[in-house]
């Protein structure tokens, strides 16, 4: 076979992969929601700017207080989503409070990815003692839940020192060292096993190029899905963490359930739950993390159909 | 071998190697879990009791000196793993011992935690296998819709979800079952201090060892069962041995007070927390989507293998290929997969349990984080990582008893 043939083998192989990608349901699925978010976040700034201006700030996510009606009010004209028990407008935090989240998903994933990559390439083509280390040590980190310990790391911490990408980048390392390392490693030890890896050797390629060259590339598609399934975990433990914490004039998806719940409590018997608040918190959280789950699973289906019996 | 002497030499069992391997796992990965807790509470954690308030330097340096907290780290890691051999998690800030704290909150955890995941399993189990075998489009929409919600939802709304449809027909149904509208009554003995008298720790203790041992012994059994063909013990395993649980509690004269505690609703009345049957439901609800997609994933890669072709074409019948041969050989990915989704459910778990105000390890973990106790944090992230291992094991078992090959493998 002449270099020239191969070359063009490749070419339609990705080009297969690509519209495999490019078509599957799920994966359009989740890349339209995140492009409503996508949407959602620049236009909150630009509504405020102009829309919005001039009305004694009622629509600001932080601030806002509309003196002419009684709070919590339902969704109306003047208020799309209703507004909060302390005033604020609903739409207004919703598209205020998506892009700290998008911040801590695109943080946590990216983490996830480089660590689990790098250790699983790295056990998997040294083997031995460094093998048996890093699949230990994930094993161990398993245990630990990413989601409580990003809480007991950040519940006292002031907001401006915790802030998304710190609850994003602690989420992922944890993530990344546990269930995505285990994972990816796994794949890993499957793909040095492969006549090619004996070929490369022959061929006098050290560790570092192996590494690099011919295990890493095989792994990005499951890094890519761990990664995903983790930025869904992220999402969930900022909103807890936002939940728990809930003060002041911070604004996210967590502080909207918070404060839905907290008042019908409060006023149970007395006023009607107001849905409008929790509802809109909640379907922020799952629908951006059931975005970042439908890219992951939809990656796995469309890359590798047959692995899916070894990952998660 | 045939000159014999291979086969005369004697041979073990295989599971006995198999139980010594997985033992040393078990150690190994506690001795590594526990260093690396150590160093996220004293690296990573920014607070401790000791430097909470405004406490002068000095005043602090001396209460560090005090709770020994000035010592190097591998000291305290030395200690800490001695004690932990012995059951003791260390002593919290304000002067009692951990495992004195856990011991009324753990049954809670565990009861739920083994009743909720064996629920969500059986559910996510049966959804998957006939979810990649019906392929309507609108099954196959369904089934995704239904895992990634459960996957992607936020626990205290879920919680409050809960609470607000499933309050009434479950205090409905505690009237109808008969019990006493107030649970004092059962439990009077106790309060009062009378010799011999059940209280409720003592009853969640024995629901919660009887409950482990039921399921540990169905899986097994299960696992066994499907090798070997018997397929009415490997449908029957696990509910039966919720079930056989729950007879054998009444026959001992418990029923009544098990039932109090599943459907207590005293903790917080207006609310209507603090129901571990609520908690059941969440748990449930948050488990049974991670296993439904790892099924139904595990089914699809087996749909291509020759061997369905192959029983298609001596004319088995559908269900016959689906459940003998297709779930059988994807059963063991499964099993090994749910353990990367443990930390993921038993966060939710944590979540759920707390939004419910019971009392499990959830609220003594959160209040411990609330008043910067970080030896009580320490002690439950190492028991809810020894309930992790234990859980891996099981599985290892299950996985080791299904699939011989998994017996002599090193890892």
């Amino acid at each position: 076979m002449t270099s020239n043939m191969r070359a063009a083998q490749n070419r339609a192989a990705r080009d297969r992969a690509r519209i495999a990608i490019l078509s599957h349901p799920k994966i359009l699925l989740g890349v339209a929601i995140l492009a409503f978010f996508g949407l959602l976040t620049v236009a909150q700034p630009v509504l405020e700017a102009t829309i919005w201006s001039g009305q004694n700030r009622i629509y600001d996510p932080q601030f806002g207080f509309d003196h002419r009606i009684a709070h919590p009010s339902s969704p109306s004209f003047d208020h799309w989503l209703g507004t909060s028990s302390t005033g604020r407008d609903v739409f207004s935090m919703l598209a205020f409070a998506t892009r700290p989240t998008l911040v801590v998903a695109v943080s946590a994933g990216a983490t996830i990815a480089v660590i689990s990559v790098l250790l699983g390439a790295v056990a998997a083509v040294r083997e031995g003692w460094v093998d048996e280390v890093v699949s230990h040590f994930s094993d161990a980190m398993v245990l630990l839940p990413p989601l409580l310990a990003v809480y007991v790391l950040g519940i006292w911490r002031p907001s401006g020192d915790f802030g998304a990408l710190q609850v994003g980048l602690s989420f992922g390392v944890l993530y990344g060292l546990g269930p995505a390392t285990a994972t990816v490693r796994a794949v890993a030890m499957t793909v040095v096993t492969r006549p090619f890896m004996d070929a490369a050797r022959v061929a006098g390629g050290g560790d570092a190029w192996l590494v690099t060259r011919h295990v890493m590339p095989h792994l990005y598609a499951h890094a890519a899905v761990q990664a995903m399934i983790g930025a869904t975990g992220a999402v969930i433990a900022d909103a807890f963490l936002a939940y728990r914490s809930a003060i002041g004039e911070s604004v996210g998806f967590g502080l909207m359930v918070y404060d839905g719940i907290v008042f019908s409590e409060l006023m149970a018997g007395i006023a009607d739950t107001p849905w409008w608040i929790m509802l809109a918190g909640a379907s922020g959280i799952t629908l951006l993390a059931a975005a970042f789950y439908l890219l992951g699973t939809g990656l796995r289906e469309a890359l590798d159909p047959r692995a899916t019996s070894i990952l998660h | 071998m045939t000159d014999g002497t291979a086969s005369r030499a004697p041979r073990l069992p295989w599971f006995v190697a198999f139980l010594g391997r997985r033992f040393v796992w078990a150690l190994i990965t506690t001795l590594i879990f526990v260093a690396v807790i150590l160093f996220v509470m004293e690296v990573w954690v920014p607070y401790s009791w000791a430097t909470l308030g405004s406490r002068s330097p000095a005043a602090e340096e001396a209460l560090r000196e005090l709770l020994g907290l000035d010592r190097p780290l591998p000291i305290r890691y030395a200690e800490f793993l001695v004690g932990l051999a012995g059951g003791d998690l260390g002593t919290s800030l304000g002067g009692r011992p951990v495992a004195e704290l856990l011991r009324d909150a753990l049954p809670v955890t565990l009861t739920v935690f083994i009743v909720g995941t064996v629920i969500g399993w059986i559910v996510g189990e049966l959804l998957g296998r006939l979810g990649s075998w019906n392929r309507s489009p609108a099954a196959g929409a369904g089934i995704s819709v239904a895992g990634i919600l459960s996957a992607a939802v936020f626990p205290p709304f879920l919680v409050f979800v809960l609470v607000a449809t499933l309050r009434e027909p479950l205090l409905a149904a505690r009237e109808a079952i008969g019990l006493p509208t107030d649970s004092l009554e059962l439990w009077r003995g106790a309060v009062i201090g009378q010799e011999g008298a059940l209280s409720p720790t003592d009853v969640r203790w024995v629901v919660a060892l009887s409950l482990s041992a039921a399921v540990v012994g169905a899986l097994v059994a299960r696992s066994y069962a499907r090798r070997y063909g018997l397929r009415w013990i490997e449908l029957l395993a696990l509910p039966g041995a919720l079930l056989g649980t729950a007879l054998g509690l009444w026959l001992g004269g418990l029923g009544p007070h098990a039932l109090d505690l599943l459907y207590r609703v005293d903790i917080s009345v207006t609310t209507g927390r603090g129901s571990p049957a609520l908690a059941l439901i969440g748990i449930a609800l948050i488990s049974f989507g991670q296993v439904m997609l790892l099924m139904r994933a595990g089914m699809d890669a087996q749909r291509a293998e020759d061997y369905v072709l192959t029983g298609r074409a001596k004319g088995l019948s559908e269900h016959v290929v689906r459940d003998r041969h297709v779930a059988r050989n994807a059963i063991a990915p499964v099993l090994a997969g749910s353990f990367l989704t443990f930390p993921t459910v038993l966060a939710g778990m944590m979540i759920v349990e707390y939004e419910l105000e019971m009392h499990g390890l959830s609220s003594v973990l959160f209040s411990a984080v609330e008043s910067q106790d970080t030896p009580v944090i320490m002690g439950i992230l190492v028991v809810l990582g020894l309930i992790g291992i234990g859980f891996r094991l099981v599985t290892d078992i299950a996985i080791a008893t299904i699939d011989p090959r998994r017996r002599y493998a090193r890892r």
